[in-house]
């Protein structure tokens, strides 16, 4: 950012062209413009103005369906059809176990009863051909890469990815290694990332969660039609 | 009367009276996967109300329930930070009681997890990519 804010307002000082300077110019605030814009996502409050408009906020309840305007009726039936299907699919993730490294081990535990992933209806499947998930946990090699893509290949659609760890995610510690892959993503295209070294069950169980929220905008029905 | 459970059955009935109905029961614990009766110790300013109820051991004593207008969608990071040691047990005062709380003008304002919503959080590179992607071939 502070890189190519500096470079174009040393060119306009290195060349008298005005109509260059000035164009660099409108570069810089358009680069000013996007920064700002993430400053204020940071910055801009959540709590409400008034007192009053917190009760409204609060009386209004946020309906189940993230599909809300629909036109006509078929649009509206094809949209209740997505819902079904979304509940059902993400009421029953069954992931792969892809268990590399320590971080198997928290996979290992949500599955114990403590964090009891079952209650989500996530149950690990050994087979990648009756999985709809793969938690990726752990150092992916150069070894291990052409395995997992194999892997993900049998997986039947739809299919998800969990890259659990900093070594799935990016390479974590292992990230300058000859040997590693900086990252699961380089070889197959990830849903989520679970941050941590390792992330803890329960973080992983959030990153199933949210996974589930993922499934549940999935407008698969009504993108069929639309064809 | 306790030893055969019958008071069990009276304290289900005052927790659906609690809750308003069998209707409304029910949607808690469609929504909630529980039925607890409770006492509402807080709301914190985004409406989530917070409950207590030390009949039931520690670790299930309390909890939150999410304010209407999460819906289905709640989760954990909804939780602002001045609940959150009173949640997890990390103290027993409520953030009402605690004097002690840090409070400085150049704290930020509790944000929820923005992950899949439209305001969530895209990382861009700046330099330029050093590995080609493999695009495959068409079908033929």
């Amino acid at each position: 950012m502070l890189r190519s804010a500096l470079v174009p307002a040393k060119e306009a000082l290195n060349n008298q062209c005005v109509v260059r300077s000035f164009v660099a110019c409108c570069n810089n605030l358009k680069v000013q413009k996007r920064d700002q814009s993430t400053t204020q996502v940071r910055d801009q409050s959540t709590q409400p103005a008034t007192a009053s408009s917190t009760e409204v906020a609060a009386q209004k309840r946020k309906p189940y369906s993230p599909f809300q305007n629909t036109n006509n009726v078929a649009e509206y039936a094809l949209a209740r059809l997505d819902d079904l299907l979304n509940w059902g699919r993400k009421g029953s993730v069954w992931p792969l176990t892809f268990g590399l490294a320590c971080c198997a081990v928290e996979m290992m535990h949500i599955a114990a009863p403590r964090y009891d992933m079952d209650r989500y209806g996530v149950v690990f499947r050994a087979s990648p051909r009756q999985a709809d998930c793969i938690i990726v946990a752990g150092t992916l090699t150069n070894k291990m890469a052409p395995a997992l893509r194999k892997v993900y290949d049998q997986m039947p659609e739809p299919r998800w990815v969990i890259s659990m760890g900093s070594c799935a995610n990016g390479g974590g510690y292992y990230h300058y290694s000859y040997s590693v892959v900086r990252g699961c993503d380089r070889i197959i295209p990830v849903d989520i990332y679970v941050p941590g070294c390792p992330p803890t069950a329960e973080a992983l169980m959030y990153g199933v969660l949210q996974l589930q929220k993922k499934i549940k905008r999935y407008n698969t029905v009504q993108m069929w039609y639309r064809k | 009367m306790s030893y055969f459970g019958v008071d069990r059955v009276f304290t289900l009935l005052r927790t659906i009276k609690q809750y308003g109905g069998i209707r409304q029961s029910f949607l808690k614990i469609f929504r909630m996967d529980s039925l607890r009766p409770g006492v509402v110790v807080g709301v914190d300013k985004f409406g989530n109300k917070y409950f207590e109820n030390n009949y039931y051991f520690y670790g299930r004593n309390r909890w939150v329930e999410y304010a209407p207008q999460y819906g289905m969608d709640y989760d954990g990071s909804q939780v602002p930070v001045e609940w959150f040691g009173w949640l997890h047990y990390k103290t027993d005062l409520l953030p009402s009681q605690d004097p002690s709380r840090p409070k400085y003008k150049w704290m930020l304002e509790h944000t929820p997890n923005l992950t899949g919503t439209p305001r969530q959080y895209m990382p861009y590179s700046t330099t330029q990519s050093k590995v080609q992607p493999w695009v495959p071939p068409p079908k033929k």
